[in-house]
Order: structure tokens, then C-alpha cells, then sequence
């Protein structure tokens, strides 16, 4: 609903009580979704009803074991991230056979709990083991599960279509909430009852959407509490043509039994491709096989590119960056802490070699122009940047050069610092160039 | 309202006047991949160079020898690792104090000679070289409906002037926004480039590096073609020229080097075809097939529609 | 390069050894009196050098000062030539100019009911048999006149105090004054004898550079005269920041007086001018922008400059003149314009009262523009309101050749579509010597229309034309040859200055865009577009819309308010039904953070296109520029 529409729903009194300066300001709040609509006094249930169907997340959450390492998926609203943003990155949970030496199952676990990859201030890891029945021996797979426990409060999916196997895996682990998949026609009432007794997140297969409508609906009505959907893809295409498919209709709000986060299986599937797709095309659980460290940094990096706020992005932190090993008389160059920024210009200056200085000021995040045409970069982050950084301790002259974009700040910069200013160029492309000429 | 993104003719075959052995119209498609008709699958270009001194280790290391020799280099791309065009990366004039123009025309020539695939052309980025440079290119490969580029919002009319003289289409690179985009196609079309002789370059960033902004703008700028926007309604091309050159290539292990580089172009390449890029393109051979195979399982779903 | 600081403001700038101080001060943004155009012969450019080696041809010129004067480093600014550092001050009248202040008030066609009025009274004296009270009998007066009821009138100790000797010396013949105040009616004065012809109010635009004001016969229900001065806080510093920065540093009471001061004097002024005194004054309505109502009021600003930028008071405030310090009536009520926000103050609610839109059930649209620009949307049951910095290109500023609306600048430009000629008209008339806003509008809508730019502002330097070319940096458009202009060299327009000057259009009409879609409408909703401000004013309203600094909509519903400001101080001075309006007003409006919308650099990026990237927006002039377009041909691709 558009700002107008709701408030023309909204008493137009302006009397402040909802903590808004006026019913107008409220009602544009509560179009972005950013508030609920009982924090009007004044509204009659069924406006409330009206107004808070509206802004409730269509696609329902999920989360997914206990502890420090649960995640939760779902609440999604939009089909496209810059819409609005894509709220929770999907779980990735590397996969594990019970019919392997435990101690093998130990180890995998291990390494997939401690793996890290730092990049741009986030700390990136693995969500936990997708264990697969394959022996066929409940007890066996409730010791595989018991294995994956002892290596700290890691998630765990378990898989298999026997719920006596799940049944013998969830009297070991069922506390820990593991999600259990899956429940289909042939199965439901039994998984749904252990799901149910268990607390569990449950997922759902079945090949068409009505059979997952369905399979939805009954879980539910067993009391079941979360729900993932399995559309059982072929191929990575089936996975794209029907995940965009299921959040259509979840974000429409066309089927409710459809408003469930998807699970994605890439094993059979080829998996750098399948997962790459299921990052982007809407998964909110994907089994992985155990994959080469370059596969799972390219997908950790491509799943939080995908999962950064667009309205919101990655910062650097501000400071000063040397750049090829700068000595006291190496050039500063003055730029912001939006990432991109960040990174063309670096990328430009280690290209070309260039020993220098990157002295990276805190606009929230906002590019050069964003900044200066916000009023962001100013004279005065200018003067307390060199203040608090200690910027003239660290180089023996005094000579800042600017962005291009940041041009019309140069005599504030010199009054308010003292420091000489040189315009740079507006393209980070033709530093290296203006550095080397500008001596 | 659903629209169909405007066809480009990219590469002439005898019959349509020039000497490929095949042509593409790419573009056609009436909605994202998974969500309808995506038209003809994505084509994927190999990026070669004329002066691999500013080439990324990594490929010169694989290719070898080729990199000197740019027959050789283009017949292995089509020949070797399969790719569906050549994207000619003219290098030679980012070099200081370049002025031979000439030669630019004559690595064209070379390229088309030696294959016969249709053939990307990236020329200079210095305006003061543009006009010549431009000139020699679309005058060397005239009839073969290039695509040349690259316009920008400061520099398009040289390669405009020479698309219209020759008979090419254009690349229209714009710093990852759809306004800017835009824009550019407005500016070349009120300079005489009709639309189906566009195609959009929204700049891809390299994965981890400003991917995420070129996502989003080629799903913006598919989606609002689609929605209605004619000036937005031409294909997309995506290369993430500087995967090979991030920080986790350059850093990876020895044993990992390679690899690392496949995917690091291979998961930025395989986002943009789902995000609704018509052409690809790589710099790693490693990373074609491995694409192709990709890409044809994606183009090969069975949705529910 | 010699470095050149201005006084009071301390602005500064580096130019060549030998350029003359007025070349100085341009570079600095300064505006001087350059009535002449700079050689020697207006006398309007005086400044006084305090120190630095410079050149003054003290015998050619001589005759215009005395030799104290002269001694004392007083000299022509067009005429000195700077060799090293120097500290010069600038005297309020060389700064800005009289004929730049825009003192025309819309006229008025609202009924007169002024909140203060006098009733002339012969009263029965006091008997034995009617003894009531003097403050009774005198109240039964004035609800025998008509006045409010007796119980209804608050009468003031001080009145009282007057009271029993007025009536008693004028031999009960006597004139009460009685005013509308937010708590009821007050007693404000007591005369002798029949003054009640005497009653004036004033009305006044308190603004950071200018003060107008508007003196009115209430009795009679018309205006006198009018006023204007510059506001003498300038010497506390140029613009608003700097004040809430000297309020900061030194307390407000130095800039509550010059406040005080510059409205008594413009006040003095058009008093003298009527030939009234100005203790006749029983009321003043004070419409200025939050900081200067603040500062006005003694109160500290400085809370309202940082986020979240609240300011302390949001309503319609009285008080009395001698509180102040205003040299009227002393009991006379003080009354200024509620503020919403930091940036849309009191002055913005006169302008909203002014255009009547709050009275209307269509929407409008209301723009008042400077180096900042404030924006309203809305009508009778909401409004939105934002604010931003356009940055000073609109003004004239950061162009080369850009300059304020002073004698000499070029006001008026059209470029002839088959020549690529420009035909322009200058302020006075005299040679050109820059450009200022109104026309550097002009000349952007003039060079797409002649397509020697394209939609983003380059030059076409393809095109083989003399006036066309490469200057030292960019390319540039030649406006006046050297033989045309009064500047001693060509006047042009650069690339980068056509880039400045969409910039600065794009954030208004970005900031427009951003309140039509917040509310959700088009611009086919906009009953009307109002221009606030002395920009507003000169600005042609086609090119306004040519090159996107408005969004388009019919030429006839683009009005321009004058100075609303002083024209809704005026309102709400006579009216008590307008002045009940400003509380309203204030509270209807929500206000737009622009930097807290995330949507707001897209439409600041679609707007760097002339006139927009989304050229449905603009439907007309999508269809004159093509025409354009196909005139021209291809005459200019390559
Ligand atoms: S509480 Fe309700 S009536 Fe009061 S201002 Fe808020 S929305 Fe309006
Ligand atoms: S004397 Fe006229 S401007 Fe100096």
C-alpha cells in the first residue's frame, strides 16, 4: 500500500501518540514497513487487520538447531534484492554419510565448524552437517548424528526418507532442533509427528506445487511449527524456474501454504552451479557435498555480496591503508569508507604500483559524490579524520590530494586543515597516471 | 505488461554479408531465467589481448605461448575450449605514448582471419585516441557486424561514428547504475544508434568486490526493460574483467592458484546469466567449459509454468 | 599566489599576483556593487585594506574619497591590484545590493481584520451614584464600541498603573488599545484623546542576508510604505551555519541585538517614510527562517544544526516588543511564524500561507530556491515538506562567469537554433560582465534546444563553430566576445559550469520527485507550482521546465509568490483568520529527511539529464527537443 492509501485508514488527528509527528509521517512508516499498526491507539480491529496483513513478511521463518550456530531462514518480501533486501543469508550445511568410518564423520564436522574466511570486516562460515542415512541402520545413523553433536552445538539436517531412522536420530539430537528432511505424500504423518514432538523444522517434498501446497497444509495442521519446501529439482534449471516460482506466489501472497523458505540439495545437481543459483534464486537451506576450499570461497563471498543490505553496504573502516610499502614523503590520498570506493581505487593503485597512502574517512558508506552532495564530506570530517587518525605523524609533508568529485571542498579542506590540497581525478582509472605525472 | 528485450545481430555469416562461420541474435527474451521465456541461452565470450603485459598472470601462464601470437590465441579459444565469440581486448593502446591506430585495425584483422567467430572489439579509453583507434577497427572489420567498445557518457561519438559507418553494433558501459545506463542509450540513440545495435554494459564488478551492485543492476535494468522501458530493453553484457586479478587469486596456494581463478569468474559469470546477461565473458580458458555446462542445465529447467 | 581574506566574513581567495581585488572577491563568492561593471566610474565597490601590498591609483581616483579616508586604505576594489597576502574588509553597503532585495508582496484580497484595534472613548467620570471602577468603566467602553466583552480583557499591571491618571488628565476622553493574544484579549495601551486613526502594524521578512518590512495603517487596511535592509548580523558571519556557530562560541545575546537592530532600522526607515512614529506600531508579525526567529527570540540554535535537528519551538510565539528590544509601541505584541524543522522555518509557513494551498483539496507543489532549497507538497489535509543544499551554481556560483543578479549580468539568453547565435539582455542594461541564475537557465535551455549539448550537459565540440571550442580545461560556449562584453575578455560557459548547473537542478527537482512519490502522485496531480524567493522571480518559467529544474506541468500553473515570506507576514498581521492558520499549517506538515531516504540518490542520478532520465516525466518537452533534434539533423554527428 502507497503512504496515501494507508493514511487516508489513519484518524488524521496528528495527536503524536504514536510516536510520530503526524498520522502522515506514521502512515509512511508503516507503507515502508518499518512499524506495526497498533502503535496507533485509535484504529478499530479491522483496519489493524488490513494494515498489518500488509506488512507482515510473506514467506514464513524457519530456525535451525539451538545455541550460538542456529540460523534462521525465511521473512523474505521481496522477489528482487533491490527492492528492499534479502534479510536471511540461506544456511549452507555440508554433507556427511553414516555409513563412513565416525571418525571421518568427526573430522568433516570439525572442519566445517572451524572453517572461517575473514573479508571486509565479516567473519564467513559454514552453517552446519547435512547427515545422510545411507546404511540404512537407525542406530547407526543416530550414532553418526551423536558424532556430529560432540563437535560443539553445530546445526545438523538429517536425511532420510525412513522416520524410524529420524525417529532413532532425534531421541539422541532431537533437542538440538535439527531439521529433518523429508517429509512427502508417502511419509507425512509419521514425520510431521515426529517434527512435531521434537520441536523440529520439517521439510516438505514433493515434485508439483499443489503436492507442496498440500503437504504444507497438513504438517501444519499436525503441529508442526517450521516448514521448508523441497520442489525435488532435476536440474539446476528445474531449481531457478521453480524456486522463482514458489516466492512468486509466496510474495504475492497468492498461496499461503506456499510462504515457506526453500531447500536446495545440490549433490546430484553440479554443485558449483546449484549452489551459486540457489544463493541467488532463493534457497534458505542447501546441502553441499564436502567442496575444494576454492569452490566454498567463491560461494561464501557470492552468498554475502547477495546478502548485503543494498541500502546498507559494506563499509571499510576508516583510517589510513598504505599501499606498496609507502616511505614518510609517499603521497595521501583522501577517499571514502564505501566499500566500492574502497576496493576500485586500491585495486588501481596495487596495479599500478604506486607507494602511497589511503586515507579512508568515515561517510557512512557513501560514495564521493553521494557524500559531498549530502553534505557528508566535509571540511570538518576532513580536519578530525587527520585529528584522530594521526595522519601528520605519519607522513613528513603536508600535502592531501582529493577525489575530482570532492573539488568544491578544497579551499574549506586547506582553510580548516592547513594542509595543501590537490584535486585528483574523478575516474580511479587515471590515479596511477596523475600520480606519476603530478611529482 | 511484458516486453521482449530487443534482438542484436552480433557477427555476419557469407549470406548476411560478412565471412563468420556463425551469427548470433542475441537478446529475444520475455523474462529472467526460472521465470518464463529467457530466449536463446547466454553466449560466452573468451577475452584475448593484443599485449599481454597487462594481461592477468594466471591466463598467461595457461595459454603460454598463445599470448604472443593472437591467431593462435583465437583459434584455440573457438577451437580448444569452445567459447561462442572473442572478445578482443586492444591493450596495446593503454600504453603510454601509444599512436599507431594502425595496429589496431591490423589485430582485428588477425582475429577475424584466424576464426570464425563473431568478435567483441574493445578499443582504446583515452578520447584523444578514440576517433583513430575507432576508425581502424570498425573500417577492419566492416560487414562483420562487431561490437565495439566501448561508449561512455564522456566519450561515445568516435565509437558511435564508426558503428554507423561500418555497419557495428556498440557496447554501452555505464559505472554500475541503471539511470546512467539509461542515459547512455538515450545519448547514443539521439546520435543516430538505433536500438538494436546496443548492447548494455552495466560494468560488472569482480565477486567480493562490487559484484553484489552489478547484480542487482542488471536484474534492475532486466526487470525494468521488461516492465516497459524501451530504453533499457537491449541485451546485457557482463565481464568481470578484474576476477583474475582480486586478492584471493593473487593470494591463493600455488596448488590452488588455478582453481581458484575458474571459480572466482565462473560464480560472477554464472550470476549474470541467471541475473539476464546475453553475453558472458571470460579471461580464463578453464572457466568455458565448465560455463557452458552450467549455463545449459540452467537454460534446460522444467519450471511449472 | 597572493591569498586575499575578506571581512567580516573571512572568506578567502588565492589569485594571481596583480588581479584586482574585485576579481578577488568574486573568487571568493563575494558580491559586490559593480554598477559600472568594474572600471572605476560607479564608486559603488569601496573596501578598505587593512593590510597587504596593493595598488591604488590614489590621484585618478582620489577625487572620490577624502584623504582620511584615503589614508585609512580606502580605495575602489574594481580598480586596486593585489601583490601579496592582504586582509581587506568589505562595508555592508559595497556587499549586496538595494535593488537585489525582493520587496514586492503579492497583493492582498483577503479581508482586513486585524487582531489589535483601538476604540476611541468619552466616558461618563465616576459619581457617587456610579462609582464603579476606572479599569470597569473603561472595559464597558470598549464593549460599547464594539470591543470583546469586559470580562473577556485582561488588563496588564502596567495599565493599570496608566490607567487612572490618563482618563482623569483627558478628562475621560480617551483611546483604548486592544489586541488578540494566543490567551485572549489584552490591554495594550491607553490614550488620551482621540487617537484611534493611529494604529499601525508591522510586517516583517527577517532574512539571513535581508530584512523587508511592510508598514500598514490597521485603522485604514492598507500598506504605507515599505523598507529593506541587510540583517546586521552579517558581521557575525555570512550564512546561517556561521551564526549558530558564533552563537555557540559567544551566547546569542550580541546576535539577538543586531537582529533587533536591523529590524528597528528598516522599521525607522518606512516609518520615516509614512511620517508616523514608530510608537504607533501596536504590532509586528516577524516571518523568518528557524535559526533567524531563534536568534530573533534570544533563544540558542545551536541544538537544532545537529541531529536530529529539532528545533525549540514549533508554534506561532508572542511576546512584546520591549522584550525584544524593537523600538515600537513597548507593549506592542511581537509575533513570529512557527518553524517545522530546522529547515523549513517560519519564513516557508508564510510562503505555504501565501500560496493558499493549504486551503485547497487539489495538491501543490511549492519551491523556494537558493544555495539551499526547501520544498512543499500537499494541500487542506497533509503536506510533506524537505530541504536540501542545491549548492550555489543556481545562484551564479562555482561558474566561471556566474555572478548574482547585479548590473551587468546577463539575465536573459536565447540562442538562435540555426546560427547557434545567443541574443541576451544584461541587468541596467550596461555591457555584460557575467551571468547569473535566470540566465544561465536560460542558456542551458537554449544550447539543447540547439543541441550544442546533449542531455548531459557536453558541448558538442564537433560542431566547427566559432563559438564553440575548447577552452584551456574544457570546452565552452562562447556567450559575449571580448568586443561584446564589459569584462575585457569573452564571457563563456564551460562544460564543467553546465555540469554544476545540472547538479544543482537535479537536487531540487529530485527533492520534488521524492515528495511526489512519497505521497504517490504525478505530475499531472499538480494543480499548481509555486516559485518562492527572489530566484523564483526572475526565472523563465518554460526554461525552468526545459531543462528539468521543475517537473513539467502546464506553463500557467507555474506561479511565482514573490516574496511570500513578507507577503504572509503581511496576512497574518491583518487577518486573525490567517494567523489562526499557522499553528495548523505547521502541524500538518510532515517533514522528509532527504538523506535518510534511500531512494534519493536514484532520483538525484536520474535527474543529472536534461530535462530527466525518465523522459516520460517531461512529455512536452520530449516532443519540442526532438523537433529540435530532427531540425538539426545530422548536421553535428561525428
Ligand atoms: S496515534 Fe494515530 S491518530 Fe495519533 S498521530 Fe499517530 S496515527 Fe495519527
Ligand atoms: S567603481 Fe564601479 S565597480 Fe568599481
Amino acid at each position: 500500500m502507497k503512504a496515501l492509501e494507508v493514511y487516508k485508514l489513519l484518524p488524521k488527528t496528528n495527536c503524536k501518540e504514536c510516536g510520530f509527528p503526524t498520522c502522515l509521517a506514521f502512515a509512511m512508516k508503516l507503507a515502508a514497513g518499518g512499524a506495526g499498526p497498533e502503535r496507533c491507539p485509535y484504529l478499530d480491529e479491522e483496519t489493524k487487520a488490513l494494515l498489518g496483513g500488509a506488512t507482515r513478511p510473506p514467506v514464513r521463518a524457519a530456525t535451525v538447531g539451538v545455541g550460538a550456530r542456529s540460523f534462521t531462514v525465511g521473512e523474505e518480501i521481496v522477489m528482487f534484492r533491490h527492492e528492499k533486501t534479502f534479510y536471511h543469508r540461506p544456511g549452507i550445511m555440508v554433507c556427511a554419510d553414516d555409513t563412513s568410518p565416525l571418525e571421518e564423520v568427526r573430522r568433516n564436522a570439525e572442519e566445517v565448524r572451524d572453517l572461517v574466511v575473514h573479508r571486509v570486516g565479516q567473519d564467513l562460515t559454514l552453517d552446519g552437517i547435512a547427515l545422510r542415512c545411507e546404511s540404512g541402520d537407525p542406530d547407526r545413523f543416530a550414532a553418526a548424528s551423536m558424532v556430529v553433536g560432540e563437535c560443539g552445538d553445530l546445526p545438523r539436517l538429517l536425511i532420510t526418507a525412513d522416520p524410524g531412522a529420524h525417529a532413532a536420530a532425534l531421541k539422541v539430537c532431537g533437542q538440538f532442533l535439527p531439521l529433518i528432511h523429508a517429509a512427502t505424500a508417502e511419509n507425512h504423518e509419521e514425520m510431521a509427528g515426529l517434527a512435531k514432538r521434537y520441536g523440529c523444522p520439517l521439510v516438505v517434498r514433493a515434485e508439483t506445487p499443489e503436492e507442496l501446497a498440500d503437504l504444507a497444509a497438513r504438517c501444519t495442521a499436525a503441529g508442526v511449527r517450521a516448514i521448508l519446501l523441497d520442489p525435488a529439482p532435476r536440474t539446476v534449471g528445474d531449481f531457478v524456474a521453480r524456486a522463482s516460482h514458489l516466492r512468486e506466489h509466496a510474495v504475492k501472497r497468492a498461496s499461503p501454504d506456499l510462504g515457506y523458505p526453500l531447500y536446495l540439495d545440490t549433490t546430484t545437481l553440479g554443485t558449483d552451479a546449484a549452489l551459486a543459483a540457489g544463493i541467488l534464486r532463493y534457497a534458505g537451506v542447501i546441502a553441499v557435498p564436502p567442496l575444494p576450499r576454492p569452490s566454498l570461497l567463491a560461494a561464501l563471498t557470492l552468498r554475502q555480496n547477495i546478502y548485503t543490505d543494498p541500502q546498507k553496504p559494506i563499509q571499510v573502516t576508516p583510517g589510513i591503508y598504505p599501499v606498496n610499502n609507502p616511505g614518510r614523503d609517499a603521497p595521501v590520498l583522501l577517499s571514502v569508507n564505501f566499500s566500492l570506493t574502497y576496493f576500485t581505487l586500491l585495486g588501481y593503485l596495487e596495479a599500478g604500483k604506486i607507494p602511497c597512502y589511503l586515507f579512508v574517512v568515515d561517510t557512512a558508506g557513501l560514495s564521493v559524490l553521494t557524500a559531498v552532495a549530502g553534505g557528508k564530506l566535509d571540511e570538518d570530517l576532513v580536519k578530525k579524520s587527520i585529528e584522530s587518525t594521526g595522519l601528520a605523524g605519519t607522513v613528513d609533508h603536508r600535502t592531501l590530494i582529493i577525489p575530482g568529485y570532492a573539488a568544491p571542498l578544497s579551499g574549506r579542506i586547506e582553510d580548516a586543515t592547513g594542509w595543501n590540497v590537490r584535486v585528483g581525478p574523478r575516474d580511479a582509472a587515471e590515479i596511477a597516471e596523475f600520480l606519476e605525472k603530478g611529482e | 505488461m511484458t516486453e521482449r528485450i530487443t534482438e542484436v545481430a552480433v557477427g555476419a555469416t557469407r549470406t548476411e554479408g560478412g565471412t563468420r562461420t556463425r551469427s548470433y541474435r542475441v537478446g529475444g527474451a520475455s523474462a529472467l531465467p526460472g521465470m518464463g521465456d529467457a530466449g536463446a541461452r547466454p553466449l560466452i565470450a573468451l577475452e584475448i589481448c593484443d599485449d599481454p603485459a597487462l594481461w592477468p598472470v594466471v591466463v598467461l601462464e595457461e595459454v603460454g605461448d598463445l599470448a604472443g601470437d593472437l591467431s593462435g590465441w583465437a583459434k584455440a579459444a573457438e577451437e580448444r575450449w569452445g567459447a561462442d565469440l572473442v572478445r578482443l581486448v586492444l591493450t596495446s593502446t593503454r600504453r603510454r605514448g601509444f599512436d599507431d591506430p594502425a595496429s589496431s585495425g591490423k589485430a582485428v584483422g588477425e582475429v577475424l582471419a584466424a576464426t570464425g567467430l563473431p568478435l567483441i572489439v574493445e578499443g582504446s579509453i583515452d578520447p584523444a585516441l578514440d576517433t583513430g583507434v575507432f576508425r581502424r577497427c570498425g573500417e577492419a572489420g566492416e560487414g562483420e557486424r562487431l561490437l565495439l567498445g566501448t561508449a561512455e557518457a564522456e566519450r561515445y561519438r568516435s565509437v558511435a561514428a564508426a558503428a554507423l559507418a561500418y555497419g557495428h553494433a556498440v557496447l554501452a558501459q555505464t559505472p554500475i547504475d541503471i539511470n546512467l545506463a539509461k542515459q547512455l542509450n538515450i545519448l547514443l540513440r539521439e546520435t543516430g544508434v538505433p536500438h538494436d545495435r546496443i548492447v548494455i554494459d552495466p560494468y560488472t564488478g569482480a565477486l567480493g568486490y562490487g559484484f553484489e551492485y552489478s547484480y542487482s543492476v542488471m536484474e534492475r535494468v532486466r526487470t525494468a526493460a521488461l516492465a516497459g522501458d524501451a530504453d533499457l530493453a537491449m541485451p546485457v553484457i557482463s565481464a568481470a574483467q578484474d576476477s583474475l586479478t582480486v586478492r584471493e587469486v593473487r593470494e591463493a596456494p600455488e596448488g590452488e592458484r588455478v582453481e581458484t581463478a575458474v571459480q572466482w569468474e565462473f560464480y560472477a559469470a554464472f550470476s549474470a546469466a541467471v541475473a539476464g546477461a546475453g553475453i558472458v565473458c571470460v579471461r580464463h580458458p578453464g572457466t568455458v567449459g565448465m560455463l557452458r555446462e552450467a549455463i545449459a542445465d540452467l537454460w534446460g529447467g522444467e519450471g511449472w509454468r | 599566489m597572493p591569498v586575499v581574506t575578506f571581512l567580516p566574513g573571512y572568506r578567502k581567495a588565492r589569485v594571481p599576483q596583480g588581479a584586482t581585488v574585485l576579481e578577488a572577491a568574486q573568487k571568493a563568492g563575494l558580491v559586490m556593487n559593480v554598477v559600472c561593471g568594474g572600471q572605476g566610474k560607479c564608486g559603488k565597490c569601496i573596501v578598505r585594506i587593512e593590510n597587504g601590498e596593493t595598488n591604488f591609483d590614489r590621484e585618478k581616483f582620489g577625487v572620490l574619497f577624502a584623504a582620511a579616508e584615503l589614508d585609512a586604505g580606502v580605495c575602489l576594489a574594481c580598480q586596486t591590484r593585489v601583490f601579496s597576502d592582504a586582509r581587506i574588509d568589505v562595508p555592508a553597503q559595497t556587499l549586496v545590493q538595494e535593488q537585489k532585495i525582493l520587496v514586492d508582496a503579492q497583493p492582498l484580497d483577503i479581508p482586513v481584520h486585524p487582531s489589535v484595534r483601538k476604540y476611541a472613548l468619552a466616558l461618563s467620570p465616576p459619581t457617587l451614584d456610579d462609582p464603579s471602577s476606572d479599569l470597569a468603566r473603561l472595559l464597558d467602553g470598549v464593549e460599547h464600541a464594539g470591543g470583546p466583552a469586559a470580562t473577556k480583557v485582561y488588563a496588564p499591571l502596567e495599565m493599570l498603573r496608566k490607567i487612572p491618571v490618563v482618563l482623569r488628565h483627558g478628562r475621560w476622553r480617551c483611546t483604548a488599545t486592544v489586541a488578540l493574544v494566543p490567551g485572549g484579549y489584552r490591554l495594550i495601551n491607553v490614550e488620551e484623546g482621540g487617537t484611534a486613526a493611529r494604529l499601525y502594524g508591522a510586517a516583517v521578512d527577517l532574512g539571513t542576508t535581508t530584512v523587508v518590512a511592510y508598514l500598514w495603517d490597521l485603522a485604514g487596511g492598507r500598506v504605507l510604505s515599505t523598507a529593506s535592509n541587510y540583517n546586521r548580523q552579517i558581521s557575525c558571519g555570512e550564512d546561517i551555519l556561521s551564526r549558530v556557530n558564533y552563537a555557540k562560541k559567544n551566547g546569542t545575546a550580541h546576535l539577538q541585538e543586531l537582529a533587533a537592530v536591523s529590524v528597528n532600522t528598516a522599521l525607522t526607515a518606512a516609518a520615516d517614510a509614512a511620517g508616523i512614529d514608530l510608537e504607533d506600531i501596536y504590532e509586528v508579525m516577524v516571518a523568518g527562517n528557524t535559526v533567524m526567529t531563534h536568534l530573533l527570540l534570544g533563544i540558542d540554535p545551536a541544538y537544532m544544526i545537529a541531529e536530529p535537528y529539532v528545533p525549540v519551538v514549533r508554534r506561532t510565539l508572542s511576546t512584546t516588543a520591549q522584550r525584544l528590544g524593537l523600538s515600537v509601541a513597548p507593549t506592542a505584541g511581537v509575533f513570529t511564524f512557527p518553524a517545522v524543522s530546522n529547515f523549513i522555518g517560519g519564513d516557508i509557513i508564510a510562503d505555504i500561507l501565501t500560496s493558499g494551498m493549504a486551503d485547497q483539496d487539489e495538491v501543490s507543489l511549492l519551491i523556494d530556491i537558493g544555495t539551499n532549497f526547501e520544498a512543499v507538497l500537499g494541500g487542506r489535509d497533509w503536506m510533506l515538506a524537505c530541504a536540501g543544499a542545491a549548492g550555489p551554481a543556481l545562484e551564479g556560483g562555482e561558474v566561471l562567469f556566474g555572478m548574482r543578479a547585479n548590473p551587468g549580468a546577463i539575465e536573459r539568453v536565447r540562442v538562435d537554433e540555426a546560427t547557434l547565435e545567443p541574443a541576451f539582455e544584461t541587468i541596467n542594461r550596461v555591457p555584460p560582465v557575467g551571468i547569473c541564475g535566470s540566465g544561465l537557465i536560460d542558456l542551458l535551455a537554449g544550447l539543447i534546444r540547439a543541441c550544442v549539448i546533449d542531455r548531459t550537459g557536453q558541448i558538442n565540440t564537433g560542431i566547427d563553430h566559432p563559438r564553440i571550442r575548447m577552452g584551456r580545461h574544457f570546452p565552452e560556449y562562447v556567450v559575449a566576445r571580448e568586443d561584446e562584453s564589459g569584462a575585457g575578455k569573452d564571457i563563456v560557459i564551460t562544460g564543467h559550469d553546465i555540469r554544476n548547473l545540472i547538479m544543482s537542478k537535479a537536487a531540487v527537482l529530485a527533492a520534488c520527485i521524492t515528495l511526489m512519490d512519497a505521497a504517490g502522485i504525478s505530475h499531472g496531480d499538480l494543480a499548481t507550482v509555486f516559485f518562492s524567493g527572489a530566484f523564483g522571480n526572475y526565472i523563465d518559467k518554460e526554461n525552468a521546465v526545459t531543462i528539468g529544474l521543475i517537473p513539467e506541468v502546464p506553463l500557467d500553473r507555474v506561479r511565482n509568490l514573490g516574496n511570500g515570506a513578507v507577503t504572509g507576514a503581511n496576512q497574518a498581521l491583518v487577518s486573525r483568520e490567517r494567523r489562526k492558520a499557522l499553528d495548523r499549517i505547521a502541524r500538518t506538515i510532515t517533514y522528509i529527511e532527504l538523506n535518510a531516504d534511500p531512494g534519493f540518490m536514484d532520483r538525484y542520478t536520474q535527474s543529472c539529464f536534461l530535462p530527466h532520465t525518465d523522459l516520460s516525466l517531461f512529455p512536452t518537452v520530449q516532443r519540442v527537443l526532438e523537433e529540435c533534434r530532427l531540425r538539426r539533423g545530422a548536421q553535428w554527428q561525428g
